[in-house]
Formats: structure tokens, sequence, C-alpha cells
């Protein structure tokens, strides 16, 4: 009895001492659940009087329940954001400041971390980044007798070689290439133009229909990609790695899941229109700003982006490149090593071309009638033409311009 | 009218059995219906037995050729499907225990006790049925996170147990009892209570099994609003779940696998009706509300 | 109740307490919530702001809901007719003299029980246009099936399709049991007059059966003015949108553009059109039956 009460004792006072965090995630997965829990331990490992509270929550319903838990102010220390939802928590008071220290010169990749500035504060640190890539069967290549895209390519390029590969009476396609809000900034930069939703609106620009022609057209004219009925709802990646893809426009998540594919296959950077754009996608860790274990916040958020461990561990398992500054070669090295694809420099090299998307307050309902917009294009129902004209007016009415 | 009523009821059998034949192409049109309506129960149940290579094949075929409960297993493995369908009976139960002992208790009220404001009470009652979900959905979840529910068996199951609905019915059936026998339980100087549970509620058979099908068909069913306060991928129900399966793998849609799990949300609720048909049936039509 | 006094009170908190806390809780209290969150800005993480009318004139001039309006009444004008006149005729079936029949009545009424989120991800299989089953059908009689799901124009029709499937059997039931309670006396009195099929259900089947007819063609239209599960799972609202219905972009208003506010007032819109459709039915029906 007297064993017990000791126990339980020393178990509620060193629960006293102990500072207890909350972090909230959604970039951890069930893939990945098991390598958290390592870093975890790794982390309270050398920090013996910080415990870390794993949440994790589905993409799809994160932000909503993090609004509502700051709304009720149970709000979590930490707690993952990614570029887009980045700006309403940051301009609504809701993030706190970080210390410099957090974030030493060289540390992280340049574009990163300022990605996460807001009015010249740092109010979060990036744990991870992505890009898009163009993916190519060789296979395909090789019996239509086309050379391997290179990172000199073209829109033009891609079309004819897109042309060569097609052959849908064998279910078999050129290209598939996403018609949506994401893939649209990025092509409308590659064509000169841009989505720009500060000051000005601008969405229906000569440039951006340019942009939009090019995704819509593989389509609708020169018909080397296939619409969503030809699809019946198997995925792109899914036909890429059944062979029915020649190419494919998606991001370097992807490697994992083409590994077992039974045909060579290699990967290019983005080929551009007038000019390269490739895209740039971070997650960052923030500390809110009603956290009453601030230091302790700070020093898990640090120990998130920055660590060593953290990174190789993340390169290891095959779990978002940690946003960290190229010089840093000695951790990237294993990342470039791996066999499969074997252009992994083309990771980095599209990282010189990288765009951010067009962000505002009302990011959720802008992205969903862009999409819409671009869906009605895409089938048809719609011009290229209108669909852009009808974005503009509608954007406009949601911004109050 | 009356003298052809007269008549009819001298004519001979012989003319009534020449009318039913004649019924015959009304019920192969009914059994060719009939089949319409079960086929996709049978094209769910096939598709959830084959295995994952032949669920895109083309032709489809209606009897699996390697039939295999793999599906089942694979989606167990990935997915806490069995844990939906034990949080779906465990939610659906304890709300409709709920929702009989709350309504019952009130709906006696209603019938049978004389207070002031009580007609007017009971109209509010009847007003909220009026209101649609949606109104109500936004603050209701509020209220909810504010007293801690969400992501939380409670949020799921408080919130349902009162049903105006169930109130009305027990009302109905209260009103239709007749008043001797609690005067005759107050003359043995029962107190209302137990006259209540001793008395009046055994004789509620029929209305209690009718509210308890329908409670629980409704609350199994339910969607939008786990929909709205669950996270959790343990706390799901047998719809979300269902819904989220689809999400799960991303880019092909494993139909064999959302079959599967269709078939474990299904099954429980025509196995109930199979049993109860009558109270199924009752509850459905008296409510007509969407469950 | 015959107590007095204390016991009284006692006895009435016991047996009316808890449906009233949970009533003003979970019932009322979120109505008038609504009712005042209709006038405010709200987006859960700065506080509330008056917003007056604001929301209401937003809404008489928002495309997006007026465009959910016009989804959510192609629905009911799809689906309230078909699943009335098709109940009806199951029902009648079902009525007369055939062998079978708690059988049949069982089949037609197994759909009704399961779940709208089982049901239309059945169906979205079904109708897949390139694997699913209704495709490859018509294609064996030499019919190219339309992309259903996933053309603009099939989506709606896809959907209401399935609802009538799922729905058919308790319209049945509804006017199955008011077809019942017809003496068939009556029937057969005017077929002794010389009354046809068709006249005999024009004059004396559908006049007595309407108060089930009534019934059965008000809650079918409650219930679609909230057409929400089946729409969903099948397609989330699109293709391009087609088949946004005004639930979702209520839920869509409030979880994931964080507008509270906007959300209610379109909540309270959709209410006015619910409680007006039930008063003009209940008008008509006053007409009908003098």
């Amino acid at each position: 009895m007297k064993k017990l009460l000791t126990l339980a004792l020393l178990t509620a006072t060193s629960a006293l001492a102990q500072t207890t965090l909350t972090y909230s995630s959604f970039t951890t997965d069930a893939t990945h659940m098991d390598d958290m829990k390592a870093l975890i331990a790794a982390f309270e490992k050398d920090n013996p009087d910080i415990k870390v509270n794993l949440v994790t929550a589905p993409f799809d319903s994160y932000f909503t329940k993090l609004q509502t838990d700051i709304a009720a102010g149970s709000a979590p220390d930490v707690f993952d954001l990614n570029y887009e939802n980045f700006v309403t928590f940051a301009s609504k008071n809701a993030l706190r400041p970080l210390a410099a220290s957090l974030a030493p010169a060289n540390t992280f990749y340049p574009a990163a971390l300022s990605a996460f500035k807001y009015s010249g504060k740092q109010y979060a640190l990036p744990i991870s980044f992505s890009t898009v890539v163009l993916f190519y069967n060789k296979d395909l290549f090789d019996k239509a007798g086309v050379k391997y895209p290179t990172a000199s390519w073209k829109w033009a390029d891609v079309l004819a070689a897109a042309q060569k590969i097609n052959n849908p009476t064998a279910r078999v396609y050129g290209i598939h290439q996403p018609v949506q809000f994401w893939e649209f900034y990025k092509v409308a930069q590659q064509a000169g133009g841009g989505l720009k939703v500060g000051a000005k609106v601008e969405i229906d620009t000569p440039a951006n229909r340019t942009a939009l022609h090019y995704l819509v057209d593989k389509v609708r004219v020169q018909k080397v990609m296939p619409d969503a009925a030809e699809m019946s709802g198997v995925a792109s990646e899914d036909m890429f790695l059944n062979g029915q893809l020649g190419m494919l426009v998606s991001g370097v998540w992807m490697f994992d899941k083409f590994s077992p594919a039974k045909f060579g296959w290699d990967i290019a950077v983005e080929p551009g229109g007038a000019k390269k754009a490739t895209h740039f996608f971070s997650n960052a860790v923030a500390v809110s700003a009603t956290s009453k274990n601030a230091a302790a916040a700070e020093k898990w958020a640090k120990f998130l982006s920055s660590s060593p461990t953290v990174a190789s561990r993340r390169i290891a398992s095959n779990w978002e490149l940690p946003a960290l500054s190229l010089s840093q070669r000695t951790l990237i090295a294993p990342y470039l090593a791996r066999p499969l694809p074997s252009n992994r420099e083309a990771v980095f090299t599209s990282l010189q071309y990288a765009v951010t998307p067009p962000v505002v307050d009302q990011q959720s309902q802008l992205q969903d009638i862009v999409n819409q917009e671009l869906e009605a294009a895409s089938l048809g129902t719609k011009t290229v033409e209108q669909a852009l004209a009808s974005a503009q007016q509608r954007v406009q009415a949601l911004l109050g311009k | 009218m009356t003298t052809q009523l007269e008549q009819v009821r001298e004519r001979p059998q012989a003319a009534r059995v020449r009318r039913s034949r004649s019924n015959w192409p009304v019920f192969i049109l009914l059994a060719l219906g009939g089949l319409v309506m079960v086929l996709p129960f049978l094209w769910m149940v096939s598709t959830s037995l084959k295995p994952s290579t032949d669920v895109l094949t083309l032709p489809p075929r209606l009897i699996p050729a390697q039939p295999t409960t793999d599906a089942y297993t694979q989606v167990a493995q990935s997915f806490p499907l069995w844990r939906a369908l034990l949080n779906s009976f465990l939610v659906a139960a304890l709300t409709t225990l709920g929702q009989l002992v709350v309504s019952a208790m009130a709906g006696y009220a209603f019938a049978r006790f004389r207070f002031r404001g009580r007609d007017a009470l009971f109209t509010v009652f009847l007003g909220t049925l009026m209101v649609p979900f949606a109104v109500t959905m936004t603050p209701l979840f509020i209220i909810v996170k504010q007293l801690g529910w969400t992501n939380s068996y409670a949020g799921l199951i408080v919130p349902a147990m009162f049903s105006a609905f169930g109130i009305f019915l027990m009302r109905q059936f209260f009103l239709a009892l007749p008043v001797e026998l609690e005067e005759a339980a107050v003359l043995d100087g029962s107190s209302t209570l137990n006259t209540f549970w001793r008395v009046m509620l055994p004789l509620t058979g029929p209305a209690l099994a009718t509210l308890t099908v329908f409670s629980f068909m409704a609350s199994w069913n339910n969607f939008l609003w786990p929909l709205l306060i669950v996270s959790d991928r343990n706390l799901m129900t047998l719809p979300l779940a269902l819904a989220t399966l689809q999400g799960v793998y991303p880019g092909q849609t494993q139909w064999n696998l959302i079959m599967a799990g269709t078939v474990v949300t299904v099954a429980p609720m025509i196995l109930v009706f199979l049993l109860a048909q009558r109270w199924v049936v009752e509850g459905v039509t008296t409510s007509g509300l969407k469950g | 109740m015959y107590e007095r006094g204390l016991s009284r009170t006692f006895t009435l908190a016991l047996f009316l307490g808890p449906a009233l806390v949970g009533a003003a809780l979970f019932m009322v209290g979120p109505i008038l919530a609504s009712l005042v969150l209709a006038f405010m800005h709200w987006d859960l993480l700065t506080p509330m702001r008056f917003a007056g009318l604001a929301n209401f004139q937003r809404l008489l001039h928002d495309p997006d809901f007026w465009g959910a309006l016009r989804h959510t009444l192609t629905f009911i004008v799809g689906y309230v007719p078909l699943v009335m006149v098709v109940g009806f005729l199951v029902a009648l079936g079902l009525n007369a003299r055939i062998p079978g029949r708690g059988l049949l009545r069982a089949l037609y009424f197994l759909p009704v029980v399961t779940s709208w989120v089982a049901v239309g991800l059945v169906w979205k299989w079904l109708l897949n246009p390139q694997y699913g089953l209704l495709n490859n059908a018509l294609g064996t009689i030499g019919i190219q099936g339309p992309a259903w799901l996933f053309d603009p124009y099939w989506a709606m029709p896809a959907v209401i399709l399935t609802s009538l499937w799922k729905d058919t059997g308790f319209v049945m039931t509804i006017l199955l049991a008011g077809l019942q309670n017809i003496p068939p006396e009556y029937q057969e009195a005017a077929a002794i007059d010389g009354a046809s099929g068709p006249q005999l259900h024009r004059f004396i089947t559908v006049p007595l059966l309407a108060p089930a007819l009534f019934f059965a063609l008000t809650i079918s239209l409650i219930n679609s003015f909230q057409v929400f599960d089946q729409v969903y799972v099948m397609t989330g609202g699109g293709p391009a949108g087609a088949t946004t219905v005004l639930i979702e972009r209520i839920v869509k208003g409030a979880f994931s553009y964080s507008q509270m506010g906007y959300a209610a007032a379109m909540s309270w819109a959709l209410f006015l059109l619910v409680f007006g459709t039930s008063f003009v039915i209940s008008r008509l029906r006053a007409r009908w039956e003098p």
C-alpha cells in the first residue's frame, strides 16, 4: 500500500514538473505514424521535462477542427499548417511570432523560410517541401520512337510526343495533366501570365487564356488526354502505373507508389511555355499565440523543422523532403542516391523556377470557384473564354472588388 | 349505393375468381420491378466477394469467378470498419434507449398531467419538428463543442436522444389508453411514478416497439451529424466510415472494398427489417421524416 | 398525476425534466441561436460582428445560392412526380390479388431501410460508365450509355434515378395502407355501373386515397428540399457544380468557408421554402377535400 502511494505521489509530482505539449498534425498519416512516434520519443529523451501529445486529423477536416479549437480557446500548442492556410491564421493573430534563434542562417531553404513570414515576422517554420514534375513511361516512348523529355522541353514538345504515343483503342493516352486550380496557377505563369488576387483581380487575361487552352485542348481538341468519363473514377496515377499514360504531371510524393511499375520510367523538370514555372508546396509548424508552454513549444517546433534526426528519418521513410538549405548536401545525398527515378536531381532543379499560389483569406472558396470553372471548360460545357470570364467575375464578387 | 353494395355481396364466387386471373400481367410487372429492387443488393454482395484484380474486368460478371472474402479482411486491416460497426451499434442502442426513456416519460406527462402551459409547451415541441436540421446544425455544433463533446460518443448520442417525434408518438398512444386504469391505481394508493411504471408503460408495447425500431434505424443510417462532429477514425459510425472509405485508397476506388463496407452497413438493417417488419413499416410511415 | 405540493413538482421535474433540458439545449436553443446568427458575421476565429440584413442581401444576389436552389428544384421536379407515380402504380399492383404479395412488398421496401450513403455508393458503382453494370447491360442491346455521374447533364438524373429506387417502397407503403382502407365494395359497385379501369381510379380510388396521397407528397417534398447524403457520396456536388444542392452549399458555407452567419441565413431561407411548400400543399388539400 505504501509503495503504491509513493509511486502515485512520484508520478503526480513528476507530472507537475513536466510540460505537456499538444501537437496537432495533418502531415502524419497512417503510414508514418510509427515514424512520428519514434521522433517524439527521441525528442522526449533529449528533453525529459517535455512530453508531446500527438493529435492527428485527416486533411479534409483538419483546418475546420483547428479553427473551432482556437475559437473555443483550446488551441493546440504546436500545429501543422500549409502555405495557403498560413495567411489566414497569421492575419488573424492566431500564431506566435518565433524567435530568430529558431532559424539560424543557412539552415532552411530560403524560399521555404520566407514563405512563412508575415508582416516581416517569422510565424512558422517549414518542415517539408515538395514539387511537381513530369513523369514519363520509357517503354511507351521507345515503342513510339520518341526521344525522352529533357529539361529544355517546351509545351510543343509535349504535345508532339503525346500525339505519337496516343492510342485510345488500346486505352493508352499520351499524357495526363490535371485541369484544376493547383495546376492552373502554375501553367498560367508558364505562359507568362498568372492568377493574381491582390489589389487587382487578374484571372481573365490573354496569357491565362493561352494557358487554359493548353490544359483543356489536350482533352477536347488534340484528344491526347482521357476525359473524366473515359477515366471512370480511375485515378491518373493508377493509369500511369498500369502503363496507360505516356506522361503524367504529378507530385514527387508518388515515387514510392510507382516503384513497382512493370516498365521503365523517369522524371524530368516540367516543360515550360513562354518560360518555366514549377510548384513549390511546403508544410510548416506554428506555435499558437495563446500557448501557455511557449518555450517548450518552440523547442519542439525547432526540432521538427531542422533537426538532423528528423531530416534523415523523413528521407529514409519516404516521408516528404525536409525544407533544409541545399548546402546541407550530406543530408540530402541519401535521397539523391536512390535508384528510381534516376533523375532525382530534377526535383532540386525544379526549385529554381518555383512559384507560389495566390493566397487570400477566402482561400477555400476561391479554389472551389476556379475549380468549378476549369472543370466546366474541360468538360466542354463552357469555352475557355467563358470559363475564365465567369471565374473573373465570381472571384471579384467574392473579394468585394 | 346500398342496393348496389348488396348486389355486390351477392355476386357469385365465379365472377370474383375470374377477376383475379387477369392479374397475371400485373404480377409479372411487379416481379420484374421487384427484381430491379433486389439486383443492386446482389451486385453489391457479388462485388464484395471479388478479388481486387477481378473488379474492373469487362464484361462484368454477376457471379464472381473466384469468390473470396479478401475484401473484408483487407478493409479491416487498413481501416477500422469493424470498429465502425461497433460504434454504430453502440450509438444506435444508447440513443434508442435514451429516446425511449425521455419520450415515454414526457409523452405520459403531456398526455396525462395537468399543468399550466402544457399545450403551449407541447406545441413548441411539435414546432421544432418543422425546422430543418440545416438550421440547427451550426449552433448545435458550437454548443456541442462548448460542452467538449465533439469527437466523442456523448456528442453522437446525447443530442439525438431528444426527439419531438418520439414524444409525439408516445403521447398519442397514452391518450388512447383508458383513464380508468390510472384512477384505479390511485385508489390503490399508487404514486404517479409507480402507476406509470407498473400500469401504463407495460401497455405501450406496440408504441415502444415502433419507436425502438424507428429510432435505431434512424441512428444507424444517420450521416450528416456524425460527418460534422467526428474527425477521429476510431469514432466513425458506419455511414461515415463508408463515405471516408472512398478517399482512403488514394487514386483507384477499390470497389470491392467499398462494397464490402456497404454490405456490413446494410446487412444489420435488413436483418432488423426481416425480424421486425411490422414495426419498421409502422415507424417509417408514421414519421416519414428523413431517417 | 394526483400528487400535490412538493411531490407534484418533483414528479413533473422527473417526467418532463430531461425532455425540457434536452429540448432547450439541443432543439430550441440552436433554433434561436441560428436566428441570431443569421444577422451576424462570424468566422469562428474573430469575434462576432453585427451584420444587420447584410447576409440576406448577399443571399439575394449570390449566384451560388441560386444555383444550389436551382439544382435542388431540378431534383424535386424530377424525383417527386416520379416517385409518387411509380409508388402509386406499385401500390395499386400490390393491392390486387396476386401471388407472393408479402414477399413482393418486402422486396420493394428493402431499399427504404438502408442508409443513403450505402445506396449512393452501390449506385455510383452500378452507374460507372466503363465498368458499371448498367452501361454494360445497355451495351448488350446496342445502346451506348451516357457517362452518368461524370456528365454534367446526366449527373442529376442519375441521382434522381437512385433516389427513386430507394424511396418507391416508402411511397408505396403509405399509399398501400391508404388503398387498403378503401372498402372494395365501392370499387366493385362502380365496376357494376360500368366504370372502366382508369375511370374507376379517377373517380373512386384517387379521391378516396387523397389523405394518403397528400401525406406522401408532403413528406417527399420536405425530404427532397433537404437532399444531401446521396449527392455527397455520389458526386460531391459536381461535375462542375452541376449537382450542388442547398444543404451542401450551407454545410460548405459553415464548415469549409467559415461563414457561419451567412450559412445560418441560407438555412432560414431553406426553412421558408420548406414551410411555404407545406403550407401550399395543405391549402390545396383543404380545397380538394370539401
